[in-house]
C-alpha cells in the first residue's frame, strides 16, 4: 500500500501529530512521481535546486517549490497521459475567462471519496433521509466543467434527493439567476415533511434569505434541514454582512439553527475538503498542511500572522498539486478550539488584488447584477 | 449619488436628470457668465474653514500617508492668494474676459463652455481639483465620479455651493459606472471638452465616443524615473530617493520606477543595486507598505513570471544573466541589463538599469507619451546640460531625486497649463 493511500486511511483526521510522519513520506512519494513524470515540474524543481528525495521532515515541505494557481491557468501541467485523467476540473475563473486546468487521477478520486465521507461524517452531513435540494449555484450542463458546479452537484448525493431546484439556469449559452424560482420552491417544499438542504454560493443563499425577509416571508423548515455553503464569502465584504448576521437571518427566515449551517472550502487546485467545525473553524485535515507566507518575501510566517495561503497535499498524482499557492490571504490559528480538534485552523480573510477583488464567487455576483438590472 | 441643481439625488435618477440637462446647460450659457471672483471667494472661505478645523468631519474620511502635509497644502492652494497666482502663471496677461485691443480685433479669453471631467480614482481629491480648475476657467462642469469615490467629492461640492449658491448651475456630479458607456456618451455629447484622467484603456475608450471637434484634454498615466550621473552629496541624495520611493509607494505617475545609471557597465548597475537596497530597506521601515493584498499580488505575479520563464525556457535561467534581484525583508532592487523604461513591481521594488548619457534620447523616445518626471542626481555643474538632454528627449519635469512627486507652485501639468486648455481665445471685429 502506498504511503499516500495510508495517509487517506488514517483514523484521526484532525490530529496532525498522529499523521505528520506519514504525511512527509506521502509527499516525498508523490514528489518523486511528479518529478519523474511531469517535465515542467521537473524543470521548476531543478531550477530551484530541489530534490524530491530530500523531503524527510515537515520543514522540507516548506522548502518544496510551490506553484501558484495562476500557473495552472497559463500552462498544462500533467504527470499522467490524458487517458488516465479520471476527472477534468476547471476553476470558475476570473473576469479574464482563463481557468485552471487540473486533472484528477482515479486513485486520487478514490482517496477523495474516502476523505469526503470521513470529513462529512464529522458534521453529520451524510444521511439516508431523503430531502429536497436547493442548489444556489449552477445547474449542470455538459458544456460546463466548473468544479464549483460539480461539487455542489456532488453534495446533492450526500442524502437521497427528492428534488433539486437550481438558482443558476443555463439557457441560450449562458447562465441566468432565478432566485424567484428558489423562493417559490422553498415555500412549497418547506411545508412538507422532508428536510430541505441548501447548497452553494453564500452570496446567493444570502440574497434569497434577504429577499424573503424583505417580503415578510418565512417558513419553519422540517428538522434535519440544513444549509451548506461553499465558494467563499468574498462578495459579502461589499454587502458588509458578517457570518453572525447570516446565521441570524437563516434562523429567522427558515428556522435553521446555526449548528445546521455547514461551510466548506476547497479549490480546484487543492481538492481537499475543508469543512468547518461547529464553531465555524476550518481545521486542517490530515490530508493537507497549510503554510502562510509573507506577502513580500514569500517566506513561511508563524501562526497568527496574515499572509498568502499555501496549501499542500499528496492527494493527486495526475497534476502536480503538491504545493499550491492560492490567491487568498489568511491566518493559520493554533489556539485550542472548543470543538476538540487538535489541528490548527485556517481563516481566510481576503484575496490578493490591486483594486477590486475578482473571485470565483464574484463572477457569480456579476451575473446576478446583470440579471437584476434587466 | 448625483449632485445636480444643488440637490443630492440617488444614482437611479441619472437618466431622468440627463434628459433635462441640455436645456439647463443652454439656459445657463444663454443667460450669463460665471464670475471667477465668486469662485475665488468660495474657495478662500473653505480654505479658512479647513484651517480653523471646521471641516474635520469630512477631512477625517481621507486616508493617506502624509495627510497632514496634504491638508496644509490644500489650505494654501484653495486660498485666494494662491489661486490668483495660479491664474497669473497659467493665463499670464490674457486673463479670462479681459478684452484686449489687437488692431482691428478685440481679443478675449472666454471659457471653453461645458467640460466633462472623467476622473480617475488614484487620488481622493483629484475629481475636486479637476472641477476647481474647470470653475477657475469659468466653465460648466459635468463630472463622472471614479467608482472608488466614497462620497467625498459630492460633500465638498455641496460645501462649495453652500458658500456660493451662484455656482449651482456650473456643477453636476454623476456616479455613473464606467460600464455605462451610453450615459457617458450623452454627457460627452453635451460638452465642448472632455478632461480625462486615467490609463491607456480609459483614454482609448473616451476617444471612441468623443465626437470630432470635442476638445480632448487627456491627463494620461506616466512613468517616472531617476537618473544618476555622479553625486553632489551621495548619502543624502540616495536617502531622499529611497524615501520618495517608499512614501509614494511607486504608485504615482511621477513616482520612480526605474533608476538609470549613467554607465555602460552592467557590473556598476549591480554594485549600485546592492548598495541601494540598504537605503530602501531603511526607508521602508520608516514608511511601511500597509496594502498587503497588493503587495501579495505583485509578489505572486513576479513568481508566476519566474515560473513561466523556467517552464518555457530550455535551460534554467542564469541568475547572473539578464537580471539580478537583491531582495530585502521589505523591498527589492533588481539590476537589469535592458534599458527600457517600464513599470516596476511597485511598493518598494525598484528596477536599476544602465543608460549612458549618449543614449538617453534613443532609449527614452521609445517611451514618448509616457514620459513626465525625471529625478536627476548629478554633479551640480552638469545639472543644466543633463536637464536639457532629458527635456529634449520628451521629459516634462526634471527635479531633484527626492522631489519627484513634490508639487511646485505654478508648475505645469503634463506639459500644459490646465486653465489654457479649459478656455479659448475669441476675436470680435471692431
Amino acid at each position: 500500500m502506498s504511503k499516500i493511500s495510508k495517509l487517506f486511511a488514517v483514523k484521526d483526521v484532525y490530529n496532525p501529530e498522529a499523521s505528520d510522519a506519514l504525511y512527509v513520506e506521502a509527499m516525498r512519494e508523490n514528489c518523486a512521481f511528479s518529478y519523474n513524470n511531469c517535465k515542467e515540474y521537473q524543470k521548476i524543481l531543478d531550477a530551484k535546486g530541489f530534490k524530491p528525495k530530500t523531503i524527510t521532515k515537515m520543514e522540507d515541505i516548506e522548502r518544496l517549490p510551490f506553484i501558484p494557481t495562476a500557473t495552472f491557468k497559463r500552462h498544462e501541467l500533467y504527470s499522467m497521459p490524458k487517458h488516465r485523467h479520471f476527472i477534468k476540473a476547471t476553476s470558475s475563473g476570473t473576469s479574464s475567462g482563463i481557468r485552471s486546468k487540473v486533472a484528477l487521477d482515479f486513485t486520487g478520486c478514490l482517496h477523495a471519496l474516502r476523505m469526503v465521507f470521513k470529513v462529512m461524517n464529522q458534521r453529520h452531513v451524510i444521511s439516508l433521509r431523503p430531502c429536497h435540494y436547493m442548489v444556489l449555484g449552477y445547474k449542470p450542463n455538459r458544456h460546463n466543467e466548473m468544479a464549483v458546479m460539480k461539487t455542489a452537484y456532488g453534495f446533492t448525493w450526500l442524502a437521497p434527493a427528492l428534488s433539486r431546484t437550481y438558482a443558476l439556469k443555463y439557457s441560450n449559452g449562458s447562465y441566468a439567476p432565478d432566485l424567484e424560482g428558489i423562493i417559490n420552491a422553498v415555500l412549497k417544499k418547506g411545508r412538507g415533511r422532508a428536510p430541505v438542504r441548501f447548497m452553494g454560493f453564500p452570496a446567493y443563499t444570502y440574497f434569497v434569505l434577504k429577499m424573503m425577509k424583505d417580503r415578510g416571508l418565512s417558513v419553519k423548515l422540517p428538522e434535519h434541514s440544513m444549509i451548506m455553503l461553499g465558494g467563499g464569502w468574498k462578495q459579502f465584504y461589499k454587502e458588509a454582512v458578517d457570518k453572525e448576521t447570516f446565521y441570524q437571518l437563516a434562523w429567522e427566515v427558515l428556522g435553521i439553527p446555526e449548528d445546521r449551517i455547514v461551510e466548506s472550502f476547497g479549490a480546484v487546485e487543492h481538492p481537499v475538503l475543508y469543512l468547518d467545525c461547529p464553531h465555524h473553524h476550518f481545521h486542517v485535515p490530515a490530508y493537507s498542511r497549510v503554510f502562510i507566507r509573507d506577502p513580500h518575501t514569500l517566506e513561511v510566517l508563524p501562526y497568527g500572522r496574515v499572509g498568502l495561503v499555501n496549501l499542500t497535499t499528496p492527494m493527486i498524482k495526475a497534476t502536480p498539486l503538491l504545493s499550491v499557492m492560492t490567491d487568498d490571504l489568511g491566518i493559520l490559528h493554533n489556539e485550542p478550539c472548543p470543538c476538540g480538534c487538535k489541528s490548527p485552523y485556517l481563516e481566510i480573510i481576503g484575496r490578493v488584488g490591486l483594486k477590486d477583488i475578482k473571485t470565483c464567487a464574484a463572477g457569480a455576483a456579476k451575473l446576478l447584477e446583470g440579471g437584476m438590472d434587466k | 449619488m448625483i449632485l445636480a441643481n444643488g440637490i443630492v439625488y440617488p444614482g437611479d435618477k441619472q437618466d431622468e436628470l440627463l434628459d433635462t440637462l441640455e436645456e439647463k446647460l443652454v439656459n445657463t450659457l444663454q443667460n450669463g457668465r460665471l464670475n471667477v471672483d465668486t469662485v475665488l471667494d468660495a474657495f478662500d472661505r473653505i480654505s479658512r474653514k479647513v484651517a480653523a478645523g471646521e471641516l474635520n468631519s469630512i477631512i477625517d474620511e481621507i486616508d493617506y500617508e502624509g495627510k497632514e502635509e496634504m491638508i496644509d497644502q490644500a489650505i494654501r492652494m484653495m486660498g485666494r492668494e494662491y489661486l490668483e497666482y495660479k491664474i497669473q502663471v497659467e493665463l499670464g496677461s490674457s486673463r479670462l474676459y479681459e478684452k484686449k485691443d489687437e488692431g482691428a480685433l478685440i481679443t478675449q479669453r472666454v471659457p471653453l463652455g461645458v467640460i466633462f471631467h472623467i476622473a480617475a480614482g488614484n487620488m481622493d481629491v483629484l475629481p475636486i481639483m479637476s472641477i476647481a480648475e474647470g470653475l477657475l476657467a469659468g466653465n460648466i462642469n459635468i463630472l463622472k465620479l471614479p467608482s472608488v469615490d466614497q462620497g467625498l467629492t459630492v460633500k465638498v461640492m455641496k460645501l462649495l455651493l453652500d458658500e456660493a449658491p451662484e455656482l449651482t448651475d456650473y456643477i453636476y456630479v454623476f456616479d455613473t459606472p464606467s460600464s455605462d458607456v451610453a450615459a457617458m456618451r450623452r454627457m460627452a455629447d453635451l460638452s465642448d471638452g472632455i478632461s480625462v484622467w486615467g490609463g491607456d484603456e480609459v483614454v482609448k475608450a473616451v476617444r471612441t465616443f468623443a465626437k470630432p471637434g470635442t476638445r480632448l484634454i487627456e491627463w494620461g498615466h506616466r512613468l517616472g524615473f531617476a537618473y544618476i550621473s555622479g553625486y553632489t552629496d551621495e548619502e543624502q541624495e540616495l536617502r531622499a530617493l529611497a524615501k520618495h520611493i517608499m512614501v509614494t509607494k511607486q504608485l504615482l505617475c511621477s513616482s520612480c520606477q526605474v533608476i538609470y545609471i549613467d554607465t555602460e557597465d552592467y557590473a556598476e548597475v549591480v554594485r549600485f543595486s546592492e548598495k541601494f537596497l540598504d537605503y530602501l530597506e531603511e526607508a521602508a521601515v520608516l514608511h511601511p507598505v500597509t496594502e498587503i493584498g497588493a503587495v501579495a499580488e505583485l509578489s505572486l505575479r513576479r513568481y508566476v513570471h519566474e515560473l513561466d520563464t523556467i517552464i518555457e525556457g530550455n535551460q534554467t535561467p542564469d541568475a547572473k544573466g539578464d537580471e539580478q534581484v537583491f531582495r530585502g525583508r521589505l523591498t527589492s532592487v533588481t539590476a537589469m541589463k535592458n534599458p527600457e523604461l517600464e513599470l516596476s513591481y511597485m511598493y518598494g521594488n525598484v528596477l536599476v538599469k544602465p543608460l549612458p548619457r549618449k543614449r538617453i534620447a534613443s532609449v527614452l523616445r521609445r517611451s514618448k507619451g509616457y514620459l513626465q518626471t525625471a529625478g536627476l542626481i548629478c554633479r551640480e555643474q552638469e545639472r543644466g546640460e543633463l536637464s536639457e538632454i532629458l527635456l529634449r528627449s520628451g521629459l516634462e519635469r526634471v527635479t531633484r531625486a527626492g522631489d519627484m512627486s513634490s508639487y511646485f507652485d505654478g508648475e505645469a501639468h503634463d506639459g500644459e497649463y490646465a486653465l489654457m486648455r479649459y478656455s479659448r481665445i475669441t476675436n470680435i471685429e471692431r
